[in-house]
């Protein structure tokens, strides 16, 4: 290594051209390659179509931008480039985070292990993001906006092109760094789950502007005009603000105020660019992200292994099973966060308006609540019962070299899932019960049967597509995880008879005035159910071990 | 004559066109060390997934203490012990839990388990981070979690696929001896490894398996008679290394000098 550090710059650069070279073809043999299965080939189509809007987005922003910073230019209101300045900022900056920075991403720090210089694995690093689409929409936005700003005043045209190159650097710079920083945070599993957490609040937190904004809509808020008008000031400092005001104090013949806020545009992207640097020093130098910091330990805790839980009337082996399920459940962020969602949805509606009265459409029908609350928890289990497996990952062979049968892990399995079932009917008509009205005994009778046979069905269906078509899922990864094709279209199918099933015995007992005439329909179809519930359990033992390849070669896939 | 521990007949499995495993005709007596070799993409894994009922076999019988597997899994499961080649274990439990949960799948009851975890986990070194999740776990620490639910049981009979691999020199003491006093105590050991100076130390019979065939098997003597019966020459008093002899059979050799010359 020393050698090659000690090469003169003249010999450096065929070397670090190779290097490029040898990582872009890199990249396209990786390409081409994807493209040899199914999934790849699927995937390159799913790009056409994505790289069609990406497109859209670019041009036809690109056109409204040079609209809008004409009209500014020709009509001297220059400031207000920093409006669409700040959508171009945040567009550039949010976007990218948002759309994939809880994925896996392909690891540049790899290159690592070569004999690469510094200067060049900044490069490889900023390469890397320069090719990304919100890099390139945002190269075109900013190019619209000088085109558009010459049109409207040609001899701003220099102003324009060296301020909304800065800014171009800036965004660049920043998106880097974010990135760079985030990888940081989320190369630990715990750091990742919370960001994770924080992530999918600030998703969810959309959810309530509509219904907030309609519940004080209406009020007299005369604080909020003060408030805006005292950010206005700092606004000027912000980046969006200094380009702009890069280009209209140059509109103002005031030469020098211009070079003072492009000055400061370089102060900023000079910050960027040092955070960036120490990020990406860091991670040249080899540093150690190992999750395995060993804590001291006292002899007391070493010794203290609890016995597993004992449940009555259960063997050892589902008990266990049990326990383990249940114990995945409650750590993974993304299961809790789906379960937590029938009680959100209620609270939505609670919030929202409805023709002017609080508590949306359950306003005029409290009692229906409760029923669309729990066929809400049905829906959200569901994607626990039909990829039953999804989460155990190499687990999967542990499971077929144990002396228990699949009955009985999948009877385990159901028996969580219906525990999690009952705790969110419950929670479902407590929290009917206080943001509407509780419900009377003859619809919750009745949803409770019809919840009972919705799960048989479900549990029977589930069990077979878990073991027929099963995908793996990460239990600590957010979004982006989807169930096997043939899952989604059964799942749908299951849940389309449900609802039209539960839609007639509902509408049978109205159409008499006696509702426990569903709950008694309710109750026979569950009878059905659990007939073909254990008629399943029958065959699952036989079905499993003819399935065991597929089931081990996608739940250990890398 | 005595049941052997394990034993297949014409054991054959077929990719497509490929034939992993060719009419495979192994018998392990109770009680041996016993080192499964081949070059890489010979058949092992695709034995040992057999074997352990990971893979179904397109042909032939695989009987453990006198048990068809096929015909009797749960009972022939509960005999043996497996660490798989992707070790099978819950990355979202503690080691703690997944050793008492696999405790209990063997049918172990609750205060057993718990007992069994602590020593196995004490034994292994593993008992300093009670709290840790076996996803955030090293590899080799997964390795040795992976042996320690393996044994939980008691097996009569134990599968590793390349046990010590990722594993310290320490650690890997530490598991040999525990193997041995598994073999002293009756038990069959069923190993794979790439490293022969392991399997020569530790094996006392050894099997080969070259392009899914069975070439070789028997004592490390025997295997050394009946390469030096070929007509292989040996310095006098020269005994031949394991990994001469599974080159000779495999026929792995080259000449040096046809090697690589740019290399430093």
């Amino acid at each position: 290594m020393a050698g090659v550090n000690s090469t003169p710059l003249s010999l450096a650069w065929p070397e670090a051209r190779e290097q490029f070279a040898a990582i872009a073809r890199l990249r396209w043999r990786i390409f081409v390659n994807s493209l040899r299965t199914l999934r790849g080939r699927l995937e390159m189509v799913s790009w056409i179509f994505v790289g069609f809007g990406f497109a859209v987005l670019g041009l036809g922003g690109m056109f409204g931008l040079a609209t809008a910073s004409w009209y500014f230019a020709s009509h001297d209101t220059l400031e207000w480039l920093a409006l669409p300045l700040w959508g171009v900022f945040l567009y550039w900056q949010l976007f990218p985070v948002m759309a994939t920075a809880f994925t896996e991403n392909f690891d540049s720090s790899n290159f690592l292990r070569f004999p690469l210089r510094y200067r060049s694995y900044f490069f490889i690093r900023m390469a890397y993001g320069a090719l990304e689409p919100t890099t390139l929409i945002g190269t075109l936005w900013l190019l619209g906006m000088t085109a558009g700003i010459g049109i409207g005043a040609p001899r701003l045209l220099p102003w324009a092109a060296i301020a909304l190159a800065t800014f171009w650097a800036l965004n660049v710079l920043l998106a880097r760094m974010i990135f760079a920083w985030i990888e940081r945070w989320l190369a630990r599993r715990k750091s990742r789950e919370i960001l994770g957490v924080v992530f999918f609040l600030f998703v969810i937190s959309f959810q309530f502007i509509g219904p907030v904004m309609g519940h004080y809509g209406k009020r007299n808020r005369p604080a909020v005009p003060g408030a805006i008008g005292d950010l206005i000031p700092a606004e000027k400092l912000s980046p969006a603000g200094l380009a702009a005001k890069v280009v209209a104090e140059a509109s103002r013949g005031n030469p020098g105020n211009a070079l003072g806020s492009l000055a400061f545009e370089c102060v900023y992207s000079a910050a960027f660019l040092w955070l960036l640097n120490v990020r990406l020093r860091a991670q040249y130098r080899g540093e150690n992200l190992s999750e395995s910091i060993a804590p001291v330990t006292s002899r007391a805790e070493k010794q203290a292994v609890r016995t597993g839980w004992g449940l009555p009337g259960l063997s050892g082996p589902v008990a266990a099973l049990f326990e383990k399920e249940l114990r995945y459940l409650t750590r993974s962020g993304p299961m809790l966060f789906n379960l937590a969602m029938p009680i959100v949805i209620l609270l939505i509606f609670r919030i929202g308006p409805a023709h002017g009265r609080r508590g949306g459409p359950f306003t005029q029908h409290a009692d229906l609540a409760f029923p669309i609350g729990a066929a809400y928890a049905l829906l959200i289990l569901s994607n626990l019962t039909y990829n039953s497996f999804g989460v155990e990952g190499g687990g999967i062979q542990f499971l077929f070299v144990s002396p228990v049968r699949f009955r009985e892990i999948l009877v385990a399995k159901n028996l969580v899932q219906g525990a999690v079932l009952a705790l969110e009917v419950a929670l479902v008509w407590a929290g009917a019960s206080l943001m509407f009205r509780p419900p009377g005994i003859g619809i919750t009778l009745a949803t409770l049967a019809g919840a009972l046979f919705a799960a048989l069905l479900n549990f029977t269906a589930g069990n077979l597509l878990s073991l027929y078509a099963p995908k793996k899922f990460d239990s600590a990864v957010f979004g982006r995880q989807r169930a096997a094709g043939t899952t989604v279209l059964v799942s749908l199918g299951v849940q389309v008879v449900i609802v039209l099933l539960a839609t007639v015995a509902l509408l049978t007992g109205m159409h008499y005035g006696r509702i426990w005439i569903a709950t008694i329909i309710f109750l026979a179809l569950a009878a059905a159910a659990f007939g073909g519930y254990v008629a399943m359990l029958d065959r699952v033992d036989q079905i499993a071990i003819s399935r065991r390849e597929n089931l081990i070669a996608e739940l250990c896939r890398a | 004559m005595d049941v052997p521990a394990i034993s297949t007949e014409n054991l054959t499995r077929r990719f497509g066109e490929l034939v992993a495993v060719d009419n495979m005709n192994l018998r392990v007596a109770g009680g041996q060390f016993f080192g499964f070799l081949g070059p890489n993409g010979a058949g092992k894994s695709t034995t040992i997934k057999m074997l352990t009922g990971l893979l179904a076999p397109s042909a032939g019988r695989m009987e453990m203490l006198g048990l068809d597997l096929v015909a009797n899994p749960v009972e022939v499961k509960r005999q043996i012990g497996v660490v798989p080649e992707g070790m099978a274990l819950f990355g979202r439990l503690t080691g703690a839990e997944y050793l008492n949960f696999v405790g209990r799948m063997y049918g172990l009851d609750r205060e057993t388990a718990a007992k069994r975890t602590a020593e196995l986990l004490e034994f292994m070194q593993l008992a300093d981070q009670p709290k840790a999740l076996i996803t955030d776990y090293s590899h080799g620490m997964q390795k040795k979690l992976a042996l320690a639910a393996a044994v939980i049981h008691g097996p009569k009979i134990l599968f590793l696929d390349e046990p010590f691999e990722g594993v310290d020199a320490i650690a890997s003491g530490t598991l040999k001896s525990m193997l041995h006093g598994m073999i002293a105590r009756g038990a069959t050991i069923f190993l794979t490894s790439h490293v022969l100076e392991i399997v020569e130390r530790l094996c006392s019979h050894v099997a080969i398996i070259h392009r899914g065939r069975l070439v070789a098997q028997g004592s490390l003597e025997e295997l050394r008679a009946g390469v030096q019966a070929q007509g292989e020459q040996t310095g006098a008093g020269e005994k031949l290394t394991l990994e001469e002899i599974f080159l000779r059979i495999v026929g792995g050799s080259r000449a040096a000098e046809q090697e690589l010359s740019w290399l430093g």
